[in-house]
């Protein structure tokens, strides 16, 4: 269902923005994705996309920042900007989704579920830093999906 | 080693999405003392252990202000805690009361330059950083039943809103809107210009 909820894009865009390069020369793994891998989201249907973009986001919560703590001060404060960010926005999409009644497709649970198996491949801390390197590919299929 | 007591009156004031940590200066005579700031987000109570972070350039700062506007960057409660050192003796944290979030901020109505350029309305909105639209009402004096709106997501130096009957005036307010906390500043107070005479006839 469509889920319109008003989220600070920007700001999340330019918080990533400002540590992307230094996230990703923490990713050793170049020839894997957690979120592209084996399809890309812009697969995803978009009736679908209310559910996965809320399942996506409690994967950042729960799973993803918490193991991304570094040794520089400027880089935890913007992965803690995010990370606020995001909780702010999940609880928006989780009222959303129980007014509009999104459910998840059985497309969209697969791929959800494949997203996981490419996390939990890996050690905890390479998945959480890869997953947060690929933060743009989030962003950019939420916004070429609105 | 005497014992350094906390920053007392620790709170914050925000006015147009700029947020300031402010405390009152814990007195030692003769001596300089220093104060490091740490915040925390909800996302680090409720996932991360309650861990604070610290602000680097409010870390051994003489100032009893900190500029916290790039850390409060999500719509969620913080809190955020002050202590004072003194070479290697530091005090307790002192923790402001309650939490603070950026919805509370206190927005204050754009500032805005109207002129009138021949037959045409301009205005002009002082640049309030890009968390902020702008929503710009103008109408013909006398005809305030039809008013009319220009939304403008940023801005630029100067904007044209109308072309002006000869002789007529006009008058123009504009409001802020953050869409980050989705609320809306009040009017600004009402500016009317008025257009230049027609001139283009022939007076015998």
């Amino acid at each position: 269902g469509a889920c319109r909820v008003s989220m600070s894009m920007t700001e999340i865009r330019a918080g990533f923005t400002a540590i992307k390069a230094n996230i990703q020369s923490r990713d050793p793994i170049r020839t894997l994705s957690i979120l592209s891998h084996p399809q890309s989201l812009h697969k995803v249907k978009s009736s679908d996309r209310c559910c996965i973009t809320h399942h996506l986001f409690t994967f950042y919560v729960d799973k993803v920042f918490k193991h991304c703590r570094t040794e520089d001060s400027f880089v935890n404060r913007k992965i803690s900007s995010i990370a606020n960010s995001f909780l702010s926005a999940r609880r928006k999409l989780g009222q959303c989704r129980e007014q509009n009644n999104c459910v998840c497709g059985e497309e969209s649970t697969e791929k959800f579920k494949q997203i996981l198996a490419n996390y939990e491949g890996l050690n905890v801390t390479s998945a959480a830093m890869k997953s947060l390197g690929e933060l743009d590919i989030l962003l950019d299929w939420m916004e070429k999906s609105r | 080693d005497a014992l350094l007591p906390a920053p007392q009156s620790i709170s914050i004031l925000s006015t147009n999405m700029k947020h300031f940590l402010t405390w009152s200066p814990v007195i030692v005579q003769g001596a300089t003392v220093r104060y490091s700031v740490e915040f925390q987000g909800e996302y680090e109570r409720e996932y991360a252990n309650g861990s604070w972070i610290p602000i680097s350039e409010c870390s051994l700062t003489t100032a009893t202000v900190c500029n916290v506007t790039e850390d409060i960057s999500a719509t969620v409660a913080y809190r955020l805690r002050v202590r004072a050192e003194l070479g290697a003796t530091r005090s307790p944290w002192g923790t402001m009361k309650g939490f603070f979030n950026r919805v509370t901020t206190s927005l204050t109505p754009p500032l805005l330059r109207v002129l009138a350029d021949g037959y045409h309305l301009l205005v002009e909105l002082a640049d309030m950083g890009p968390a902020f639209q702008f929503r710009v009402l103008y109408w013909k004096k006398g005809h305030e039943s039809r008013v009319q709106q220009k939304v403008m997501k940023e801005v630029s130096s100067m904007v044209h809103l109308d072309t002006m009957e000869a002789g007529a005036e006009y008058c123009v307010k504009a409001q802020t809107h953050v869409e980050a906390i989705n609320r809306s500043s009040s009017f600004s107070p009402t500016q009317c210009v008025r257009a230049q005479r027609d001139t283009s006839g022939w007076w015998l």
